[in-house]
C-alpha cells in the first residue's frame, strides 16, 4: 500500500503528530472507567443483596453489555438513541459523538465492573463479616469500613486488564468520527499514504500507555495489599534481561494475576 | 441476665435446635461441651444472631428479642450486648492489631480516637502482646491472634462475651497461652459462654457445664457433677472418651 520507502524518523514524526489526539483517548479510558465503577457499584449491589427485580434486571444488562461486541453498541447508542429520544421529544441530534462513545464505553466497562466487585466482594472471606456483625457494625459500616477496602485489593489484576483493555477499546472510537490516537492516525496516513510508520507510531503510543498502567497497577496492589508482606514479596518481578521480553510479551499481563484468579 | 427460652433451629427439614432453655447469671462462666453436630456453635451463634432462630426468645441484660419476627434493629440492638471470640479469629486482615481492637470502639460505640487507643492499647497489654500493636494478622501466630481476638471482645466492654471454640485450630503448643489470657479475664467476672473441647480447661474454668446432644439439652451442672458423676447415659459415653484427668485419649 505505501508507496513510499520506510523510513524510521517518519515514526518519531508521527510520534509528536499523534500526541495531541492521545488527550481524547485518555478522556474516553478515564472518563467511562469513573463513570463505568459508579454504574458497575449500583449494578453490583442488587446482585449482591439479591434484590428480587433489580437482581434480574442487571443481569439482563451485564449479558447484553458482555455478549455483544463493543462496535455494535457504538452504533446502537449513537445511531438507535436519537431516535429513541427524539419519540420522546429530546433532540440530540446536535450533541457530540464525543459523548455517545463516552456513554456507550461507560456502559460496557460498567457491565464488566460489576461483575469484578461482584466476584471479588464474594472472594473476602466471610468470617469478616461476621466478625464486623458480631461487634455490632451496622450493614453498611460493614461493608464500606472491612468489606470493600479487602475487596478492592483482591480486584486490582482484574480492574487493571479491564482499563487496559477499555484503553485498547477506544481504538474503535474512529468508526463514529471521533479524532483518538486511532482516528487521527487513519487520517494522518490516508494524506500522507506513509502506513507503516504512522501504525509503528501508534502501536508504540499505546504500548507506552499501557505499560505505564500495569506499572501503576502493580504499585497500587502492593500498597492495597500491605497487610499481606509475604504475598506482596512474592509478587515482586524478578528482574534481568528477560524482563523486557516478558513486558513485551504480553501487556496486559500482571504479575501474581494467576495467583488469585 | 441471659434467658434462652425455647430456641429452635431448622435448616430445611433438619432440626439442629430442638427447643434449647438456658439461664446464664451476671458474672457466671458456662462451658457447652457436646460432639461435633450436636448444635452447640449454632446455639451460640443464635445468640448474636449470626444463626437465625426459627424460633423463642432471646433475652440479654433485660433487651428481649423474640424470634418469630425480629426487626433490623432488635437484631443490632441485640449484637451490641455481646462479643464474640471466633475458631478462626476472624480478625480484620487489612488492619494493625492495634486498630482491630479500636475499631468496635470507634465506629460502634463511637468513642473518640485517642481514647480508643488508648484503651486498646491496654487491653494488647493485658493480654500480652503490647509489643505488637502495628503487627497485621498475616504477621502473627495464631496463639498471637486469637488474643488479639480476645482483647477485640474485652474492648467493647459486652455484657457478655461469647467463645466459639476458642482455640480449636490452634497448634497444641498455642493453645496454653490463649487459655490462660481466658483464665485471666474469667476471673475477672465478666460473663462468658464458652464452647470448648477442652474438657479440663472446662472444668476448671467454668461455673456451670451443659452438654448438648443432638440439638439439646442433656445434661447440665456444676462442672463436678458432670464430670465426676454424671446422671445421663449419653453424657457418661461421651465422657468416657476423656480420661479422669481430662487428657485427651484419642
Amino acid at each position: 500500500m505505501g508507496q513510499h520507502q520506510f523510513e524510521i524518523s517518519y515514526v518519531f514524526e508521527y510520534l509528536v503528530k499523534l500526541l495531541p489526539s492521545l488527550k481524547i483517548t485518555l478522556l474516553i479510558v478515564f472518563s467511562s472507567i469513573l463513570i463505568g465503577a459508579a454504574v458497575g457499584l449500583l449494578v453490583a449491589l442488587p446482585r449482591l443483596y439479591r434484590i428480587p427485580v433489580l437482581q434480574r434486571l442487571s443481569g439482563i444488562y451485564v449479558s447484553f453489555f458482555r455478549g455483544t461486541p463493543i462496535l455494535i453498541q457504538l452504533f446502537l447508542f449513537y445511531y438507535g438513541m436519537p431516535e429513541m429520544l427524539k419519540l420522546i421529544g429530546i433532540d440530540v441530534s446536535r450533541t457530540s459523538a464525543l459523548y455517545f462513545v463516552i456513554l456507550t464505553y461507560s456502559l460496557h466497562s460498567g457491565a464488566y465492573i460489576s461483575e469484578l466487585i461482584r466476584g471479588a466482594v464474594a472472594a473476602v472471606d466471610r468470617g469478616q463479616v461476621e466478625a464486623a456483625y458480631a461487634m455490632g457494625m451496622s450493614g453498611y459500616q460493614a461493608f464500606s469500613r472491612i468489606v470493600l477496602p479487602q475487596a478492592l485489593a483482591i480486584s486490582i489484576p482484574v480492574f487493571a486488564n479491564l482499563v487496559i483493555g477499555n484503553l485498547k477499546d477506544t481504538s474503535l472510537a474512529f468508526s463514529l468520527g471521533i479524532m483518538e490516537m486511532s482516528g487521527t492516525a487513519r487520517t494522518i496516513s490516508a494524506l500522507s499514504q506513509r502506513f507503516v510508520e504512522i501504525y509503528i507510531a501508534l502501536a508504540i503510543l499505546y504500548l507506552l500507555i499501557s505499560l505505564a498502567l500495569q506499572k501503576l497497577f502493580v504499585r497500587l496492589e502492593r500498597h492495597l495489599f500491605r497487610h499481606e508482606p509475604a504475598a506482596a514479596a512474592a509478587k515482586r518481578e524478578p528482574r534481568g534481561k528477560r524482563t523486557f521480553f516478558r513486558k513485551f510479551g504480553s501487556v496486559t499481563d500482571i504479575p501474581g494475576k494467576e495467583a488469585r484468579l | 441476665m441471659i434467658k434462652l427460652t425455647q430456641i429452635k433451629k431448622s435448616y430445611g427439614r433438619h432440626q439442629v435446635l430442638k427447643g434449647i432453655d438456658l439461664t446464664v447469671e451476671k458474672g457466671e462462666v458456662v462451658a457447652i461441651l457436646g460432639p461435633s453436630g450436636s448444635g452447640k456453635t449454632t446455639l451460640l451463634r443464635c445468640m448474636n444472631y449470626l444463626e437465625r432462630p426459627s424460633e423463642g426468645e432471646i433475652t440479654i441484660d433485660g433487651f428481649t428479642v423474640n424470634c418469630k419476627r425480629p426487626s433490623k434493629s432488635d437484631i443490632h440492638s441485640l449484637r451490641k450486648q455481646s462479643a464474640m471470640v471466633f475458631q478462626q479469629y476472624n480478625l480484620f486482615r487489612h488492619k494493625t492489631a492495634l486498630e482491630n481492637v479500636m475499631e468496635g470502639l470507634v465506629v460502634v460505640q463511637k468513642v473518640p480516637k485517642e481514647q480508643a487507643r488508648k484503651r486498646s492499647i491496654e487491653l494488647l497489654e493485658k493480654v500480652g502482646l503490647g509489643s505488637k500493636l502495628d503487627a497485621y494478622p498475616s504477621q502473627l501466630s495464631g496463639g498471637q491472634q486469637q488474643r488479639v481476638g480476645i482483647a477485640r471482645a474485652l474492648a467493647l466492654n459486652p455484657k457478655v462475651i461469647l467463645f466459639d471454640e476458642p482455640t480449636s485450630s490452634l497448634d497444641p503448643e498455642l493453645v496454653g497461652e490463649v487459655l490462660s489470657v481466658i483464665r485471666k479475664i474469667a476471673r475477672e467476672g465478666i460473663t462468658m459462654i464458652i464452647v470448648t473441647h477442652e474438657m479440663s480447661f472446662a472444668q476448671e474454668v467454668a461455673g456451670h457445664v451443659i452438654f448438648i446432644d443432638d440439638g439439646m439439652i442433656v445434661e447440665r451442672g456444676t462442672p463436678n457433677e458432670l464430670f465426676n458423676s454424671p446422671k445421663e447415659e449419653r453424657t457418661k459415653q461421651f465422657l468416657k472418651r476423656y480420661t479422669p484427668d481430662g487428657v485427651y485419649s484419642i
